[in-house]
């Protein structure tokens, strides 16, 4: 097996742009990336693209990504569109990896785009609807927030985890994502604020909950063999692991725990040498401040029925001693379906090379870093360790 | 709306109207909703039909305002204000997510009692889509 | 060999709305003795209703669902005009699917037509057993008085020719043709009355007498000997009209006269009030039932009570069980704001 290296990163900006589809958004991020190549590189040597993508913008339903790759000027490679719900990207990257590792390319792109904001809200609501368990969930009556509402719930009864600590995640991420100039909501909010925010599905108000937006990003996975001819500060992929679970919350064994997560980052551990302890920075997925809760559980970093007191004590802030979602996280970025995952990468490239945009979220020194994306409800997800 | 289209709501009358489970023949467990493979086992596809009782207790729940409610239900919360939904424990022992309804959101607490009960789900292309929503189960 | 209910059930949706809050919004209410009505909550429907009340009744004698040989289904307020509106009834009730079910729809006399529909199934085998489902829950227009008095509810009845609570022992009908009373035609959400009083009352006078007259001949009965009346209920005043012609007192009503509290019950009026007259009856009394649907026509049916055995699911019961809501949530619910 190859060992296998990121050389390049890039992201567009996440938001509502009525003037650019997902062949503009991927051009955007495609471009960044490349200018973040530090050496350069021949867009011929690209052999394969995964594309992570949930609802093609609402029009191409076969075939999009070759319809992206043809259009940022890589018409004849291995393309292929990955799709699980929200883990679309971290698929994505999971796949180009293996492609790479494999020996099969030496260079794939892993990618993710996605437009949420040119269809109607029925339509969003449709979409992200039908990434639950349809049939009963979508059909009692609940969006997602509402699924992330019934752990929470859950969670509370069980650990006395309480509201205050849902809006620490909500007052932290936005407090990092005032600092990205990527993200699309760029403003801090007071726990006051956050606490108060009209309920949505209770106990989750408005601040516990994402937005879905348009977005795309893109990353160049290289032979580590090679890797060295591009940049000279590579950041290899240490590690990788991928699980699902039950699609509906209430065909698993806990409502409190994301069994795909804990497998998923239990593979990536072993496959890294690594533990829970060794990670220097996270990107986790929180689609909602209760979803960040569980992953530092899931993900090893506390003791499940703990995350609340972790949060509550300071170990997730930039300069704590496990930095969780420095970018912002979904919840000030933005949550453009099948970019986030490669969007975590993107930020992770980054904050490994110390070329973070604004500095003051950078995490000093780190040299391992964490990603974690999670599709719908916990239905799949894909964890990836970064070292410098 | 959900497009559930018209079969595949159809296939699922069993359980809809009439909370029909699969006992696995192997290892006993009640799968419901049902599986390919049991879920308890992952052994066996040879299941015996068992009509449940519809009564179980709220395992958890949430009270979903209009920002949380499906397309499909807006109108519900529009004329009744927040609706609860709950995962229920069911009797026979495995867990199912349903609406619950002639309850005071209030009231809901993990642990209440609850049986089932057939309502009006919601509509699509003209056609009621009618299934179980849990109600309170007064010690009955 | 006697046939007869040998168990049955009430339902009452608990959302109620008084008399007031008309008064309130619309200066009066045209609903005469009726304080306040019951309300189908927002996922609920004839057929739930109906799927209940069955479910009840059953329950209530007990008898397993797959002994039932026949279903009839009253209710002038079906989600669909056309569609086998049983077929969701008798799957969630578990009636097998081999049962003899028929829709009765075109008026509000519906109730009393399916139940006679399921006796003259229990009478072609003796074998046979019949569940009747009566749920309704008419609607007018908002501006529109007739919709003032409109409530919901439901009742079912079990028949045997075991285990009786209840004999019938005689029914007699009567139809005519009387155009341009309460009707709807096809394709209007919503009931009209051109409000011809005299002539509406004609109608109905001319109907349940008829078949009420017919009743006490063939059995050659007195009035006085019945002591509960149950007589169509589109207010609370209908029956004392009806009854005071026929020889039926006030007194004679009361058990039956449900609607004070949930209004116009529609097909499913005579069944609930048939229902509360059940409850209250001791062994050995005589019930009439007179039942009136525009257009036009009446049954009447005699019944004798011959158990103390009572349904599990009392109407007072129903009644108490109640949540008051104001107009507008009324409306919301109804759908009615457009």
């Amino acid at each position: 097996m190859k060992k296998v290296a990121l050389v390049g990163a890039g992201q567009s900006k996440y938001g509502d742009f009525p003037d650019k589809g997902i062949k503009e958004l991927f051009l955007e991020a495609y471009k960044d990336m490349v200018a973040s190549v530090d050496r350069g590189y021949d867009p011929k040597m690209i052999e394969s693209a995964y594309i992570g993508n949930l609802g093609s913008g609402g029009f191409q339903l076969g075939n999009m990504s070759a319809l992206v790759s043809e259009y940022v000027g890589l018409p004849h490679i291995n393309t292929m569109r990955i799709e699980n719900a929200c883990a679309s990207g971290g698929y994505a990257l999971v796949a180009a990896v293996m492609d790479v590792m494999s020996g099969t390319h030496k260079a794939a792109l892993a990618g993710g785009v996605e437009k949420m904001t040119d269809v109607s809200g029925m339509k969003q609501k449709y979409w992200l609807g039908v990434s639950g368990d349809t049939e009963y969930e979508r059909l009692a009556g609940t969006t997602f927030a509402g699924l992330y509402a019934l752990i929470a719930q859950r969670h509370m009864h069980e650990f006395g985890t309480k509201r205050e600590h849902l809006s620490m995640v909500a007052v932290k991420n936005h407090k990092n994502g005032a600092q990205n100039p990527k993200a699309q909501f760029q403003r801090e909010i007071t726990m006051e604020q956050a606490l108060k925010g009209p309920i949505v599905a209770a106990p989750l108000n408005l601040f516990d909950c994402c937005s879905t937006t348009d977005g795309a990003s893109a990353v160049l996975v290289v032979d580590a063999d090679i890797a060295k001819q591009f940049t000279d500060t590579p950041v290899y992929v240490a590690g990788f692991g991928t699980a699902s679970d039950y699609l509906a919350i209430h065909d698993r064994v806990s409502t409190v725990t994301l069994e795909g997560t804990k497998k998923a980052s239990a593979q990536a551990y072993a496959m890294a040498g690594m533990a829970a302890k060794d990670i220097q920075a996270a990107e986790v997925h929180d689609c909602f401040t209760i979803a960040e809760l569980l992953a530092y559980e899931d993900l090893g970093f506390c003791e499940k029925g703990k995350a609340g007191q972790f949060i509550e004590e300071g170990h997730t802030q930039i300069g704590g001693d496990k930095p969780v979602n420095a970018s912002g996280g979904l919840k000030s970025k933005g949550h453009p379906i099948g970019s986030t995952g490669t969007g975590q990468a993107y930020e992770m490239f980054n904050q490994l090379r110390g070329t973070v945009q604004k500095p003051t979220r950078q995490v000093k020194g780190a040299e391992i870093g964490l990603i974690h994306n999670v599709g719908g409800s916990g239905g799949t997800v894909a964890v990836t360790i970064l070292r410098r | 709306m959900a497009h559930v289209s018209v079969p595949m709501y159809w296939r699922t009358i069993p359980q809809r109207y009439k909370m029909i489970g699969q006992k696995c023949k192997k290892c006993g467990h009640v799968n419901f909703p049902p599986k390919g493979v049991c879920k308890y086992c992952s052994a066996s596809s040879d299941f015996e039909e068992l009509k449940l009782s519809g009564l179980g207790k709220v395992h958890t729940f949430v009270l979903i305002s209009a920002g949380g409610a499906p397309p499909e239900f807006a109108d519900q919360e529009k004329a009744g204000g927040q609706y609860p939904v709950a995962i229920v424990e069911l009797a026979e022992g495995p867990k199912v997510i349903g609406q619950i309804a002639d309850a005071d959101p209030k009231e809901v607490k993990i642990g209440m009692p609850v049986r089932t009960e057939l309502r009006r789900i919601y509509s699509e292309e003209g056609v009621i889509r009618y299934g179980f929503k849990f109600v309170p189960a007064e010690g009955k | 060999m006697a046939i007869g209910i040998s168990g049955y059930a009430a339902y009452i949706p608990k959302l109620r709305i008084k008399k007031e809050e008309y008064a309130k919004a619309w200066g009066s209410f045209a609903a005469a003795g009726v304080a306040e009505k019951s309300v189908m909550g927002f996922d609920e429907d004839v057929l739930t209703s109906a799927a209940k009340v069955s479910k009840r009744a059953l329950e209530s004698v007990p008898m397993p669902p797959e002994k039932v040989s026949g279903f009839a289904l009253a209710s002038t307020a079906a989600p669909y005009v056309e569609k086998l509106l049983s077929g969701t009834v008798i799957v969630s009730v578990g009636i097998p699917g081999t049962a003899f079910c028929t829709d009765h729809t075109s008026s509000t006399r519906a109730g009393t037509e399916a139940m006679i529909s399921a006796l003259e199934h229990m009478m072609a085998n003796s074998s046979n057993r019949a569940v009747v489902a009566c749920a309704d829950a008419p609607t007018a227009s908002m501006w529109d008085s007739l919709e003032h008095p409109m409530g919901a509810g439901a009742a079912a009845f079990v028949l045997s020719n075991e285990d009786l609570i209840a004999e019938v022992e005689a029914y007699a009908c009567s139809a005519s043709e009387y155009l341009g009373e309460r009707f709807k035609p096809k394709g209007d959400e919503m009931l009209h009355d051109l409000n011809v009083k005299k002539y509406e009352e004609g109608s109905l006078l001319t109907n349940t007498l008829k078949s009420g007259n017919a009743i006490l001949k063939m059995l050659n009965r007195k009035p006085e000997e019945y002591q509960h009346v149950v007589i169509q209920q589109p207010d609370a005043r209908v029956p004392s009209t009806v009854a005071a012609r026929m020889g039926f007192t006030d007194v004679q009503l009361v058990a039956g006269l449900v609607s004070k509290s949930v209004g116009d019950l529609g097909a499913a009026s005579t069944a609930v009030g048939l229902a509360a007259a059940l409850d209250a009856a001791k062994m050995g009394d005589k019930i009439m039932v007179i039942s009136y649907g525009s257009g036009a026509a009446s049954d009447a049916l005699s019944l004798k009570v011959v158990s103390d055995r009572k349904s599990a699911f009392k109407v007072q019961a129903e009644l108490d069980r109640k949540e008051y809501i104001d107009y507008i949530k009324y409306l919301k619910i109804k759908g009615a704001i457009v």
